[in-house]
């Protein structure tokens, strides 16, 4: 779990252009970060890429910080190990 | 109509031989060629080696580090181009001035590289796993439009794609909003990038240096030798102002811009043809839209790039147009220096028009040893030399049947 959130904390780091420690649980994407709609896509895509899972469109405008966007990953997570037991 | 006068105020250059318009003047007086072993990609499956590649290009250390990580190569180029262009000319994008800026940018095969990667990524990993950020620079319009964004220009943003004449039909076509009033100020140039994708097109069919026989590969236009061109890349951005725009902010000119020239020649694709009736139109109309003669031409910035037919074409066109007046005319072919950057080589010829007209100087044809009975003009043979430049004509051409050429002269105030 620990890995995960390093993991997705660094996707958004790197498409947000800062430092991996401005990303705190609570800090807002767009008013805080400065993250655009194509970026919210590129996080999206990138975490889709990575973990090879299938993440509804709906839920990009759940991706509004952290704490949020690690719950859409477990989600769409626990579906695909539940899709192959 | 009383038209405005157009003046080029600024350069920013990103060459093969050297970055910025200060390092351009001296590497193209010095003859310093920027072609070497390509670095880009992997060449070890085909004949040829060498281009003229921006070697340790570093946008970060020109645009900072921000807002890069997605942009492709050639919105890099040009962006770093256009920011040196803004310096050099010590103009500033601001509230007051954006809505008269406008951005020309020739460019042709600049997205082609991005084209290919988001498919070749949609196709190895899955059409899901695209990363849609990069969607945006496929479409050949991105590099012109990065400019705008990146820089807050709110005027007319426009790209030309007509390959080898691409950068110099921008200019014209931003000189031409500058006389009708339609804009003060406009950046305007060409780029394109390096990639192995618009290598193996050149090298597919032939026309590269070295890619078929016994050809040596090199870039020698003019020279017997020649068998094809050297691919090259990089960006020229230039800014072009209304001349009492520029006089009122007291900027430094550089060049008066006289007059633009443009004439089609349908004949064939990738061929071309045996008389230079398309050319030598395209040269005269320069002329007379500079309300110049033959004779006033000091320096000829020439389009050749090495291409067997390309170089007695382009003689052909200014033994016709020039007559007895071709003797005096200095010719230069600095193609021979940087290699052939297509959209952005006559951005790149119009640079070295530039620098001949401040300097007073006439950059060298390097490469040039042995004579070709074809091609007997005058071509600055691997020395610059000193002269008297009152007026430069820079002139483009390429076997699709495009033909520009642009006057630019000594601004006398």
């Amino acid at each position: 779990m620990q890995e995960l959130e390093s993991e997705i904390k660094n996707i958004i780091a790197e498409i947000l252009e800062k430092d991996p420690e401005e990303i705190k649980p609570e800090s807002r994407f767009i008013e805080d970060l400065g993250m655009d709609s194509m970026m919210a896509l590129e996080i999206l895509a990138a975490m889709e890429k990575k973990y090879k899972i299938a993440i509804p469109e709906e839920k990009l405008a759940a991706l509004t910080n952290l704490n949020a966007t690690l719950a859409i990953a477990r989600e769409c997570l626990a579906k695909k190990q539940n899709a192959h037991t | 109509m009383n038209e405005k006068k157009v003046v080029i105020t600024g350069v920013g250059v990103i060459g093969p031989n050297a970055i910025g318009k200060s390092a351009f003047s001296e590497a193209i007086f010095q003859g310093l060629s920027g072609i070497k072993p390509i670095s880009l990609f992997d060449t070890s499956a085909y004949k040829v080696k060498t281009a003229g590649e921006v070697k340790d290009f570093q946008p970060q250390a020109i645009l900072g580090e921000k807002g890069l990580r997605v942009l492709d190569r050639s919105t890099k180029l040009v962006n770093c181009a256009a920011k040196l262009a803004l310096e050099d000319a010590h103009l500033e994008i601001n509230e007051g001035n954006t809505l008269d800026t406008g951005v020309a940018i020739g460019s042709t095969l600049a997205s082609v590289r991005s084209m290919s990667e988001f498919d070749k990524e949609a196709i190895k990993e899955g059409p899901r796993f695209v990363n849609p950020a990069l969607f945006p620079n496929t479409v050949i319009n991105s590099p012109a439009s990065q400019i705008s964004i990146r820089f807050g220009i709110k005027g007319f943003n426009t790209t030309i794609s007509t390959g080898f004449t691409s950068s110099l039909e921008a200019v014209g076509y931003a000189a031409n909003f500058i006389r009708m009033g339609r804009a003060k100020t406009v950046l305007a140039g060409g780029v394109e990038e390096l990639c192995e994708q618009t290598f193996l097109g050149f090298y597919r069919t032939h026309s590269l240096a070295g890619s078929k026989d016994a050809g040596i590969e090199l870039s020698c236009p003019f020279d017997k030798r020649r068998n094809g061109v050297v691919l090259g890349e990089g960006s020229v951005v230039f800014i072009l102002e209304d001349l009492d725009s520029a006089l009122r902010r007291q900027a430094n000119i550089y060049a008066l811009v006289s007059g633009f020239g443009t004439a089609f020649e349908p004949y064939r694709v990738d061929k071309y043809p045996s008389e230079a009736q398309g050319m030598s139109r395209s040269l005269r109309q320069a002329l007379d839209k500079s309300a110049l003669s033959p004779a006033d031409i000091d320096y000829l910035s020439a389009g050749a790039n090495s291409g067997v037919n390309a170089d007695v074409l382009e003689t052909c066109a200014i033994k016709d147009v020039f007559a007895k007046y071709k003797e005096k005319l200095y010719i230069s072919a600095i193609k021979s220096m940087i290699g052939e950057c297509f959209s952005a080589g006559g951005a790149f010829g119009l640079a070295a028009g530039v620098c001949a007209l401040e300097k007073q100087k006439i950059p060298p044809t390097i490469n040039y040893e042995v004579k070709d009975p074809a091609c007997d003009l005058n071509y600055t043979a691997n020395q610059a030399r000193a002269a008297k430049v009152r007026h430069a004509l820079i002139n483009t051409f390429g076997p699709s049947g495009c033909n520009a050429s642009l006057v630019i002269s000594k601004y006398n105030a």
